[in-house]
């Protein structure tokens, strides 16, 4: 934008605003929401046309993995909290270790989830695999949910991760700092947000039988 | 260029202290354990388990929401826009699930 | 860092190619969407010709059958995805918009920017489907399952374009969203904002709550025709009704992000023409919260006829009429703007008067489709096709151009050719009802939709739907020749406030400097639309 002389309005779109930014996230949260959403109808459904095969497959689901990982998520997402608190209280240094907490504890997520994954691989239950392709519809139908909705989610964990690692970047720099922390509020929303998500998907999947 | 500094046109921003932190999380963790034990060991109330599931998991989601995601202490419009999209969202599935179960 | 004085507009400030595809001024953005619109319209058009051409007589004309398939759903696509979702939104919306609020530029302009480049690399995904792969592809824009699955055709990169568009669709809203709670001028609360502002601020709650829906949906096609999963192909487990739900949940509520736009241009228009406020303002703006709110519940009535359940039938079908209710108090509203104001007839009204009538034509015959029973008889037939390009076209295509031609002075700070206009209009006007109200008969009489061929007893009114076409094209390029004048800078220079209206981008300079306004803008005292005490603005 050039700098300009003469006439400039009060209100413009150039200034800071950080409110703005909040409620931009918020709105993109929706969406997500929404994107999610459009899954849970797709589950609800086969659930109600395959109620026995969605309950036999979910058997075969680790709950004792399942739980670890909603108790890593729950706790990344208050150390996130606190890391905002933090930041408010203008104590940079507390700050960036909470994030840094709370980007190991995804780390920590994300490689239960890969052995999740890759157990069920190795029982050739993806879709597309020899063994996939010859369970009965519904069993399927479970199976394909479980791999499009978490991994969608581990999708979105990972997006997060990065996210908390720009603002861990720019706290050091001191471009986030005890006036300015509009980013490390916003991470925190999104981070939320999948904490949220999750919130739904293990009793779904887990914990049905 | 003037930059006005929009923060300054609403209340004190509101601090959430780590002990309210660490009391959420706690509130959190049991309701995780109630869920799974229901679920676990109360394998005979197989009708109820996924209700309740889902009933812990939005009382879970409230929680998050109302004091992690700082809605109790953010503006009301909030709020309602949260409500807004869990109402549409709601209306999505009903509307569905009264097709099928009537197909 | 170079100074630029308030009075340069804005097409002056900096010259070159990357001066405007890398520009975050909303102004600049926005003729970028006018000027691939209008060229992605124009391929529309071009199909939709071929698509008459091929109708002109009984039995093959022009193309085969699986070429005129591909060609109605690259129309569809086109038309629904690159021209009238974005269309008023994109092009008058990110204009006007900030100018009416009395703010400089949208809440997150570098996102106003990143919006438009998403939508070129999805338009040209879906027009890439011309030339890579197996052709473009033959489903119509709907790719209903499990057709879609099956097609040897293009399908997957058509749907992917189309997810690419929703992402730029819902960026545009939650800027426009933002925007409105933001940056309004001091004093002017919602209840003072223009009603195009409301308009706009209920289509992006839809462009942002409906739009995830599909995008998962497409995603969930793609991942079905390269994986093979059941989801909704039945002869491997799958329900092809879900997919209709899920499709018409986002594509329903996306027929009130091409409508509400055009209800907030002509909300606009009227009272500007009539110089008189605008009768019902509060109840024209809460209609279009009721309208997107309402839109929502009623996405059932497309499936009819695919075997959904009779109690959901039932249901979709009685909250059908609810969303009549809040369309026709915009319509009594309008009509009632105009009694007894000083008319002033300029092509800007023309359109006006021609989209209320025409949406009135689009919007019975909705009532009809949306009786139970009617519907059943008439759901494939071309009273359908009938039916939507009466809404879409008769209705937002209309406003469009009416809004070309009432803002166009605004835009560029010259005049068109006002006779040459009010022909271009005539005949353009002639051609639309010639092209599309035949089909409504055709359709009555029973002649199916989507096929490349029809029985020899509608031969007359498909020869005279044909002709239309004709008629209208001509209408078209006239119109468009005509507009073409403020691009090459020709054409008298106006003031601040050609039409006499009221609204704040009236009160700037034609065209706008960069940062929109050279003084403090004035809102009238008692809401937008106070004629009596409108601000006298100073040259």
């Amino acid at each position: 934008m050039e700098h300009l002389s003469g006439f400039v309005l009060p209100n413009s779109g150039h200034n800071r605003d950080d409110e703005a930014s909040k409620m931009g996230m918020w709105l993109f949260l929706f969406t997500e929401l929404l994107l999610f959403g459009g899954l849970f109808i797709v589950y609800m459904v086969y659930r109600m046309l395959n109620h026995e095969a969605f309950l036999l497959s979910s058997f075969e689901l680790n709950v004792t993995l399942g739980t670890i990982n909603t108790v890593v998520l729950l706790v990344s997402s208050m150390t996130i909290a606190m890391a905002i608190t933090a930041i408010q209280k203008g104590d940079k240094k507390t700050s960036v270790r909470l994030l840094l907490t709370t980007l190991g504890l995804s780390l920590v997520f994300l490689v239960i989830k890969y052995f999740e994954w890759s157990a069920k691989i190795h029982h050739g239950l993806f879709p597309g695999m020899d063994f996939y392709n010859n369970l009965p519809k519904g069993e399927a139908l479970f199976f394909f949910l479980y791999f499009i909705m978490t991994g969608l989610h581990a999708l979105h964990i990972i997006i997060g991760a990065v996210l908390i690692g720009v603002v861990v970047h720019r706290t050091r720099q001191n471009k986030v700092n005890q006036e300015k922390y509009a980013l490390t509020e916003n991470a925190g929303l999104y981070w939320h947000l999948v904490d949220l998500i999750w919130i739904y998907l293990f009793p779904l999947f887990y914990l049905i039988h | 260029m003037e930059k006005h500094d929009k923060q300054s046109d609403h209340a004190p921003v509101h601090i959430s202290s780590y002990r309210d932190h660490w009391s959420t999380l706690v509130t959190l963790l049991l309701l995780t354990v109630v869920t799974v034990v229901i679920s676990v060991f109360g394998a005979n109330l197989a009708a109820l388990s996924v209700a309740t599931a889902l009933l812990i998991a939005t009382v879970k989601v409230i929680v998050v929401a109302y004091y992690f995601m700082h809605l109790k202490y953010d503006k009301k419009l909030y709020t309602w826009l949260v409500l807004l999209v869990a109402i549409l969202f709601l209306a999505f599935t009903v509307l569905t699930a009264i097709e099928y179960f009537n197909r | 860092m170079t100074a630029v004085s308030t009075q340069l507009s804005f097409f002056d400030t900096r010259k070159g190619l990357f001066s405007w595809i890398f520009s975050v001024d909303h102004k600049r953005i926005a003729l970028l969407y006018l000027y691939s619109l209008i060229t992605f319209f124009l391929v529309g058009v071009t199909l939709g010709l071929l698509m008459r051409y091929e109708l002109l007589n009984p039995g093959k004309d022009l193309v085969e059958a699986k070429t005129y398939n591909q060609i109605f759903t690259l129309h569809g696509v086109i038309m629904i995805f690159l021209f009238i979702i974005p269309s008023i939104p994109a092009v008058f919306g990110n204009f006007f918009l900030p100018i009416m609020l009395g703010t400089d530029d949208v809440s997150f302009p570098k996102l106003n920017l990143l919006s438009w480049w998403v939508y070129i690399v999805g338009a040209l995904m879906a027009l890439s489907t011309l030339v890579f792969g197996d052709g473009p592809a033959d489903t119509g824009w709907t790719f209903y399952a499990p057709y879609s699955v099956k097609t040897g055709t293009n399908v997957t990169m058509s749907v992917l374009a189309a997810f690419v568009l929703g992402f730029s669709s819902i960026l545009t809203g939650l800027n426009f969203i933002v925007t409105i709670h933001r940056l309004r001028t001091p004093g002017m609360t919602f209840l003072k904002m223009p009603l195009f502002a409301w308009a706009l601020y209920a289509t992006s709650w839809i462009q942002l709550l409906a739009t995830p829906i599909i995008g998962i949906t497409l995603l969930m096609i793609t991942a079905e025709r390269v994986l093979g999963v059941g989801l909704f192909d039945p002869s491997i487990g799958g329900d092809p009704i879900l997919y209709q739900h899920l499709f018409w949940i986002y594509s329903h509520p996306a027929v009130y992000i091409m409508a509400l736009p055009a209800f907030g241009v002509i909300s606009e228009m009227l009272p500007t023409f009539s110089q008189r406020t605008i009768f019902g303002y509060k109840a024209i703006a809460f209609s279009s919260l009721a309208i997107a709110f309402v839109g929502y519940f009623i996405w059932g009535h497309h499936m009819f006829t695919s075997g959904m359940s009779g109690t959901a039938r039932f249901i979709f079908s009685m909250l059908t009429f609810l969303v009549a209710i809040p369309t026709a108090i915009k319509v009594f509203n309008w009509v009632a703007t105009l009694y007894k104001g000083s008319i002033n007839v300029q092509p800007p009204l023309l359109y006006t008067l021609a989209f209320i009538f025409q949406f009135m034509i689009g919007g019975f015959t909705g009532l009809v489709l949306g009786a139970l029973a009617t519907d059943i008889h008439l759901h494939d037939t071309y009273f359908v096709v009938g039916h939507f390009h009466y809404v879409m076209f008769g209705g937002t295509g209309f406003a469009f151009f009416g809004a070309l031609h009432y803002w166009y002075p605004k835009i560029w700070g010259r005049m068109y050719n006002i006779t040459m206009a009010n022909i271009a209009f005539v005949i353009f006007f002639i051609g639309f009802n010639m092209l599309y109200f035949p089909m409504l008969i055709v359709g009555l009489m029973g002649m199916p939709r989507r096929y490349y061929d029809y029985l020899p007893e509608f031969h007359l009114p498909n020869m005279i739907s044909t002709y239309g076409s004709w008629v209208l094209a001509t209408g078209l390029i006239l119109m468009l020749a005509n507009l073409a004048a403020g691009f090459f800078k020709k054409g008298p220079k106006v003031g601040r406030n050609p039409w006499n209206g009221i609204t704040l981008e009236w009160q700037t300079l034609s065209p706008p400097p960069v940062q929109n306004f050279d003084r403090m803008p004035e809102i009238p005292l008692n809401g937008p639309y106070d004629f009596e005490n409108k601000p006298a603005i100073k040259e």
